[in-house]
This record gives C-alpha cells, sequence and structure tokens, in this order.
C-alpha cells in the first residue's frame, strides 16, 4: 500500500512520466526504498484501472507518457494520509527467528556468541544511522532524518531486546 | 613500525597506553556484591571511550578509581605512567589537579566565581601564577566560544554554557585524560550535543577522553569504543567505526516485499 500511495501522492503534486516518478520516489526517500521500473508500471497500471490517475495529453515520443492524480485520486490519498496504522508490529529480521530456534537447539553457548556479535553490529548500527541523520539534517532534509531517526530508535528497542535475551538465557 | 618514517601519531600500532587497569575490585564493606570485580581495561593516548553501563554497574566506581577519587581494594590502576595504588593522599591530589580534567553532569562551577575565575582554580591550585592563569583562561574560552560571558556568574548562564565554562575548567591545566561523567544529563538534547561536538573536535585534535554514560545513544555516536560495564564488570569491549559511509539502503530498508 505505501508504493501505491507513494505514487498517489507524488502524481497528485505534479503530472510525470514513469522513470520521473521512479526518481523522485528515490530521492522523497533518500534512496532507503530502490524501485524497479516494472514494479512502477505496474503500479501505475492499478492506479489508472481504479481510476485514481490518468494519463495526460499524448504519449510523447520514446514512450514517455505523462500521469495525474484524478479528484478520486486525490480523496483517496486524503483518506488514506488520514488513516490510523493498526497493522499487526512488523518483526522481519531474520534475528527473531534464530532467537526462538537457537534458544530451542541451545547448543553450547553458540546463542550467547551470536547475541554478542549481534549487540557489535547493532551498536555500529547506532552509529551509522546517527550519522546519517545528521548528515541529513545538515542538508535541511528533515523529513529524511526523521525516517533515519525512527530507524535508531527501532535499534536501541532491537538493543534492548537483545540484552533482555541476554539475560534471560544466560540463567537457563 | 619502529623507525618508520611515518611519523603521525594517529593509528600507530604500537601499544601506548594511558590508563591501565589490572584486575581491579572495590568492595564496600555494607555490600553484598563488589562495585568492581576483576576489571581490566586499557586505554590508549588519543582514544574516545564511552564507557556504558545501567546505574548500579559500577561506572561511577570505575571513573572514580580511574579519577583517584577512590581506591581500589584489589589490582592496580596506572594513569599517565603515574601508579595510583598506592600513591599517597597528597600524590592523587597533585594527579587529580595536574593529569585529570572533569565535566560532570551538574558542572560543579563555583557560584561566587566569575566565570574566568572559576576556569583558572585548577590552574591557581597547580601553582599557576594569576596572570598567567587568567591568560590561559581567557583563550580557552575563546575557544570554546563563551568569550563574552568571561566576567558573568554562573547562575547567569545557559545550561550549555555552562558546560563550556566547566570543559575550559577541565582543559586549564591540559589534563592528560578528560573524563565526562554524563555531560549531557542536565542539558536539553540541542545543546547536549553541541556540547558532544566540541568533545569530538577536542578528541580529533588529540584529547583523550573517557566518557561514562548510561545512554547508548551517546556511547555509539561518538569516539571509537564502547565498553558495557554490568554487575561491576566489563562485559563487552566494542569498536565502532565512524563515518562508515553506508548507503541509506544499507541502513534502512522501507517497503521490502512490496506489491
Amino acid at each position: 500500500m505505501s508504493l501505491r500511495f507513494g505514487l498517489l501522492g507524488l502524481l497528485a503534486a505534479e503530472s510525470l512520466h514513469g522513470y520521473e516518478i521512479k526518481q523522485r520516489f528515490e530521492d522523497m526517500l533518500g534512496g532507503t526504498w530502490e524501485l524497479n521500473i516494472g514494479s512502477v508500471y505496474q503500479a501505475l497500471q492499478r492506479l489508472e484501472r481504479d481510476g485514481l490517475v490518468e494519463p495526460v495529453g499524448d504519449r510523447g515520443d520514446r514512450g514517455k507518457q505523462l500521469f495525474r492524480a484524478t479528484s478520486a485520486g486525490e480523496a483517496a490519498l486524503a483518506e488514506w494520509l488520514e488513516g490510523v496504522d493498526e497493522e499487526p508490529q512488523l518483526l522481519r529480521e531474520e534475528i527473531y527467528i534464530k532467537v526462538v530456534l537457537g534458544a530451542r537447539r541451545n547448543q553450547n553457548g553458540a546463542m550467547g556468541r551470536l547475541l554478542k556479535r549481534q549487540r557489535h553490529a547493532y551498536l555500529q548500527r547506532l552509529r551509522d544511522l546517527a550519522d546519517s541523520e545528521k548528515e541529513a539534517q545538515a542538508r535541511g532534509r528533515t523529513e529524511l532524518a526523521l525516517l533515519f531517526k525512527g530507524g535508531r530508535l527501532h535499534t536501541e528497542a532491537d538493543l534492548k531486546w537483545l540484552e533482555a535475551c541476554m539475560e534471560e538465557l544466560k540463567t537457563r | 613500525m619502529a623507525g618508520s618514517v611515518h611519523g603521525g601519531t594517529e593509528n600507530t600500532m604500537t601499544t601506548n597506553a594511558l590508563v591501565q587497569l589490572t584486575n581491579v575490585g572495590r568492595t564496600y564493606n555494607n555490600a553484598a556484591v563488589a562495585a568492581l570485580d576483576g576489571v581490566s581495561l586499557t586505554v590508549e593516548h588519543g582514544e574516545f571511550t564511552a564507557i556504558m553501563g545501567p546505574s548500579g554497574s559500577g561506572k561511577s566506581t570505575l571513573l572514580n578509581v580511574v579519577a583517584g577519587l577512590d581506591r581500589p581494594s584489589s589490582g592496580r590502576v596506572v594513569v599517565d605512567g603515574i601508579e595510583l595504588t598506592g600513591a599517597s593522599e597528597t600524590a592523587l591530589a597533585r594527579y587529580r589537579r595536574t593529569r585529570i580534567g572533569f565535566v560532570f553532569q551538574f558542572f560543579n562551577l563555583l557560584s561566587n566565581l566569575t566565570v574566568i575565575e572559576n576556569v583558572m582554580v585548577p590552574a591557581q591550585l597547580a601553582g599557576t601564577r594569576p596572570a598567567a592563569a587568567r591568560t590561559q583562561a581567557r583563550q580557552l574560552l575563546h575557544d570554546l566560544d563563551i568569550a563574552s560571558v568571561e566576567r558573568s556568574y554562573p547562575q547567569n548562564l545557559s545550561g550549555g554554557e555552562r558546560q563550556r565554562v566547566a570543559i575550559a575548567r577541565a582543559l586549564i591545566n591540559k589534563p592528560a585524560l578528560v573524563l565526562a561523567d554524563e555531560p549531557t544529563g542536565a542539558l536539553d538534547s540541542r545543546t547536549g550535543t553541541q556540547v558532544m561536538e566540541l568533545l569530538d573536535a577536542l578528541n580529533q585534535r588529540g584529547q583523550t577522553i573517557l566518557l561514562v554514560t548510561h545512554d547508548v545513544n551517546l556511547a555509539t555516536g561518538h569516539g571509537r569504543r564502547v565498553v558495557s560495564l554490568r554487575d561491576g564488570a566489563i562485559v563487552d569491549d566494542a569498536r565502532i567505526q565512524p563515518r562508515r559511509k553506508a548507503e541509506p539502503a544499507e541502513l534502512v530498508r522501507l517497503g521490502a516485499g512490496e506489491l
């Protein structure tokens, strides 16, 4: 859904063709989400099918077709932007499964070694995210800095969780 | 590396220990568990090291031992070539005055002295004559961008200015080691960032800094090393790479598996 409404948001602001959409989208998110052009066209097709975007003018040379949001698209975008996110918490990193599985296998200290190395990786990631956050802020990209801050706070939570795992598993 | 033509002091491979703790223990009579238990730690000249741990982990005791404010019950402490373990009170006092610069959470400035007088105090205690101390203090206030508040009293300054004054005071005797104990704990986040950037800049000019904090962002955000304490023992010693030029997509990924 994020991609669909991300594109719709861009097309509500200006008319763009496929490749421009890809570039604008990636730049908006500071390169944290790379799109392939195929998924852009696929999303555009669905948006057009649902009446949320429409082609503008004729297809130019080399097949560049501009698109813009329709008024139905504007309304759908506004509604989506106001909607509260009540999806389940996403825990997608493999470490979660590794801890669950590793705790069951309990093979002579392997879990302890993994947790320690994982903790180092998180400490380094905190530094990387803080550096990127500062850099984005210095470039005046406040909204991007907030994205990195979001990542940093998630990493901080992961770190706390990891330390809880260490405490808990040590006592067994 | 000996005899090498590369004369730089940065990243030399030779051991160049400024602080050396060997199997340090500290127990208090009324406590069931040791405040420090077999702590060994080497900090080299020019390092910016964070000691991180929750309250009660022993980080304050560790700081006090390195500062010569507390004596270990066992083990050995050597800082800047000085054996602290058996030193007399007078020797320890001199060591604190001349080798250590303290930066505290609550600044610890003297409210009846002006800014420049506060900065001059350690120099005068170390025997520097007032005129020379004043010149040095003035230079530091200038370097730290607070020359304009020279004649103010601490209570009339903002938190950030007070901490800068405290840093000037910490630096006036050109200490071998700056000990910073939660230096941003009493500051808002923007001012705290500025104070930490100041410590970063000092470190880049070669100042060895030992930062003590409970805050993982502070510990990882500066310097290159994070030592984690828990229950009086070092449980981890992590190296941090600064300015690792990672692509945003390597740090944060949005929308994997979309569509």
